[in-house]
């Protein structure tokens, strides 16, 4: 231990200090077992002033300090580096309710809790808090904002940034910017709280958000469509949308193989529809409207696709525990590739309308580049953003995740950029894809993240080396 | 053979139920309603029975509101023939339900009646059994198995610390349980051709059956909140806690 985080730790109450390195070692390592850091200690405030101290005292002592909170994220950031001159700050104990506001549907809470106990709250008081992906249980707001999550309802309810009407912020100085607003209107300024929401705590910690609600489904239409071809999916998607008044949620797109790979190992999955086809849908729409007739609808819109053999068949889940089965399917899917070894990511976005090419372009290059390597293809279709993930060939001793990285992965980001798109969609650049921003990313906006980096953190103790490169 | 499937619509099993302000019943307003998950394993059995040959016509019985027509629906998607609905605007009690039953099996006189163990609602399980007494038909409640064999079926139940096998003469009742098989998903073209298939309604009340209520329900409680747990720094501390307060050493 440096002697700098020695009396940083003097300086701290040792009630919000853990040392044991047995559980130390889970804050170490990263979600997807990549990288593997190093600390003398992971603090755990319970309430914002003990973020402060936190932050005055690593100010005093030039510590930086790695904010992590569920450890979910797909790009390290909350990892801290191999140095051991890093201090983690977990957020788990900063896990209130602030305040509920049904009738301004607000609720503001610490950055700590975990995304499905806030989901669970408002559902029990009749609203919806509308972000939603496969980490929940684990996953919390203060993560999802500072990576911007988005998930499974982005179609109809936008990614993390579209529900932060304010946030609470402990800058690198150790001052506490509170916007923690109700109002849904405020035109005074620069949208600063913008800045921390997918900076991945480079810019300060977030403590507590205002979070804007919706309306709570009281009816769910799920289905389960084979598709005739990926060509057709905006087209289908758009349809469906202008039959039933934009009230689909989720258009979640699922290549057949990407399924196979989790049947293959987990046979307790069930196809809810005829197998032998090459694409898969899941589709959900939800209203809050009791007497509308939403099964009818979706039913009539459906039952135009199947004649028009766009949609080749479908199951309807008839009860909660079919629709939890056909989710568990989609959700299982990064479950299913770590089963067959674990495979290497792209979490591409185009143009909803350029997806279809993308990926049969992409699905090209690995054909006739990466002889007998497997793709795990899926992905949230109604926002232009794909998971093109790649498998090692099954007992391929010749090529594994750094061949797949070195001789797949440029070629696959290269036709990403060649079609405007992005090469991280959702996950974030963390410290995984640091090289792909410089090379791909946009250099005017790194040069003004730097110059905001410079201003906001001067001696760069926020998660210094995520989200832009140290010096 | 024709079989006579029951299927009755209760909360949807995966909702958490919640009792009324008053107590007295669970509240049924605007939730989600299902199709008894053990009445749908029977209707599943039924259709794979007639997809064997072993039965030629399935029938879909339900009792209940308007909206038990969505339950006999799903039915008829899943593959029943034709549907009938009893139309009763309350919950009647397990006597009555197997009242009803008897005066549809007297008029439809199938081979085989299927029906779930229990309903998820009342979890009365008597149903079936009454309705066999009342027909004076062999009955084999909780299956896990059956096999049509000429006049017999033959049947596994799933008892206590066991398995135990039974041979019934047809015509018989027999009630499902949770293994005898996994329902089938309704497919849409299969959910729009239900849309059209016959569903005849007969009002309860032009039953002539006596289904006045014979159980007073004196009140409903939730269980009690489970409490959170908590970790102790050590097992000297554990200990202390499972002595002092959880009492059990
Ligand atoms: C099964 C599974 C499914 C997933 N599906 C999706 C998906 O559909 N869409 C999607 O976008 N992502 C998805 N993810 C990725 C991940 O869950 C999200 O990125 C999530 O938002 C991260 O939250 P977390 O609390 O785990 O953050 P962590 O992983 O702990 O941290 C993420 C980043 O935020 C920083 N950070 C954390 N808390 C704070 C704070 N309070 N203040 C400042 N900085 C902070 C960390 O330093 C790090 O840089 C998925 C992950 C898994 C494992």
């Amino acid at each position: 231990m440096t002697s700098a985080i020695q009396q940083l730790l003097a300086n701290l109450p040792p009630a919000i200090q853990v040392t044991d390195p047995d559980v130390l070692a889970t804050y170490l390592t990263d979600f997807r077992h990549k990288y593997t850091g190093c600390t003398a200690a992971v603090l755990k405030p319970r309430t914002t002033d003990e973020v402060v101290n936190i932050v005055r005292a690593c100010n005093a002592h030039n510590v930086p300090l790695v904010p992590q909170g569920g450890n979910t994220g797909y790009c390290a950031g909350a990892t801290p580096d191999d140095s051991g001159d890093q201090i983690v700050i977990s957020l788990e104990r900063l896990n209130q309710i602030r305040h509920f506001d049904p009738d301004n549907r607000s609720i503001t809470v610490e950055a700590g809790m975990v995304l499905s106990d806030i989901q669970d709250h408002c559902e029990n008081h009749g609203l919806l808090c509308p972000l939603a992906l496969g980490s929940q249980q684990s996953c919390q707001i203060g993560g999802n904002i500072s990576t911007n999550a988005g998930g499974v309802n982005v179609v109809r309810y936008g990614m993390s940034r579209e529900m932060v009407l304010g946030l609470e912020v402990v800058l690198a100085d150790g001052s506490v910017l509170d916007t923690l607003s109700p109002l849904r209107k405020d035109n005074t300024g620069y949208a600063v709280d913008q800045l921390f929401i997918g900076a991945e705590g480079s810019l300060g910690i977030i403590t507590a958000a205002t979070l804007k609600l919706q309306s709570l489904p009281k009816q769910r239409f799920t289905g389960f469509l084979a598709v005739a071809s990926r060509q057709c999916l905006p087209k289908l998607l758009s349809d469906i949308q202008a039959e039933t008044g934009d009230l689909v949620s989720s258009f979640e797109y699922m290549a057949a193989d990407a399924i196979q790979h989790l049947l293959n190992k987990k046979p307790e999955h069930r196809l809810p529809v005829s197998s032998g086809h090459r694409h898969y849908v899941l589709i959900e729409l939800g209203t809050s409207a009791s007497k509308l007739p939403l099964t009818d609808l979706a039913e009539a819109a459906l039952a135009e696709q199947i004649e028009a053999n766009i949609v080749l068949d479908a199951a309807v889940a008839s009860n909660e525990a079919q629709r939890a089965a056909f989710w568990a399917i989609r959700e299982s899917i990064p479950e299913g590739e770590v089963l067959n070894g674990a495979s290497v990511k792209h979490d591409v976005a185009v143009s909803v309308s350029n997806l279809p090419s993308f990926i049969d372009q992409a699905a090209g290059i690995v054909t006739s580049t990466g002889p007998g390597c497997r793709l795990s293809i899926y992905g949230h279709v109604g926002d232009g953003n794909v998971h093109f993930n790649v498998l090692c060939p099954e007992g391929s001793n010749e090529i594994d995740h750094t061949w797949i990285e070195v001789n797949l992965s440029p070629h696959i980001y290269e036709l990403a950029a060649k079609m405007h798109g992005t090469f991280s969609a959702e996950h974030g650049i963390g410290q995984v894809k640091l090289a792909l921003n410089a090379q791909y990313g946009n250099a005017k906006k790194q040069a003004l993240m730097r110059d905001i980096k410079r201003a906001l953190d001067p001696n760069n103790l926020m998660n210094p080396g995520k989200m832009l490169p140290l010096g | 053979m024709k079989a006579l499937v029951t299927c009755k619509r209760v909360l949807d099993p995966y909702i958490k139920a919640r009792i009324n302000a008053d107590g007295s019943a669970v509240n049924l307003d605007n939730v989600k309603m299902a199709m008894n998950p053990f009445d749908e394993i029977a209707v599943e059995e039924a259709l794979r029975l007639k997809e064997a040959g072993s039965v030629t016509e399935v029938v879909a019985v339900s009792i209940g509101g308007p909206k038990s027509e969505e339950t006999l629906r799903q039915a008829l998607a899943m593959g029943a023939d034709r549907a009938i609905l009893v139309e009763s605007d309350q919950d009647i009690e397990p006597l009555a339900v197997a009242k009803v039953l008897k005066a549809v099996c007297d008029e439809e006189q199938p081979g085989l009646v299927l029906m779930g163990k229990q309903a998820i609602d009342g979890d009365s399980n008597q149903a079936g059994q009454m309705l066999a007494g009342m027909l004076n038909w062999a009955q084999g409640t909780f299956i896990s198995e059956i096999k049509i064999d000429g006049e017999t079926a033959n049947v596994t139940r799933e008892i206590d610390g066991g398995l135990e096998k039974l041979s019934l003469k047809l015509p018989a009742v027999v009630t499902a349980d949770l293994r005898l098989n996994e329902p089938r998903y309704a497919s849409l073209p299969n959910i729009m051709k239900a849309k059209k298939k016959p569903l005849d309604k007969k009002p309860l009340a032009d039953m002539g059956i006596d289904t006045a209520k014979r159980i007073e329900i004196v009140g409903l409680s939730e269980p009690a909140e489970r409490q959170a747990g908590v970790m102790v720094d050590s097992v000297a501390a554990l200990v202390e806690k499972l002595k002092t307060e959880a009492k059990v050493i």
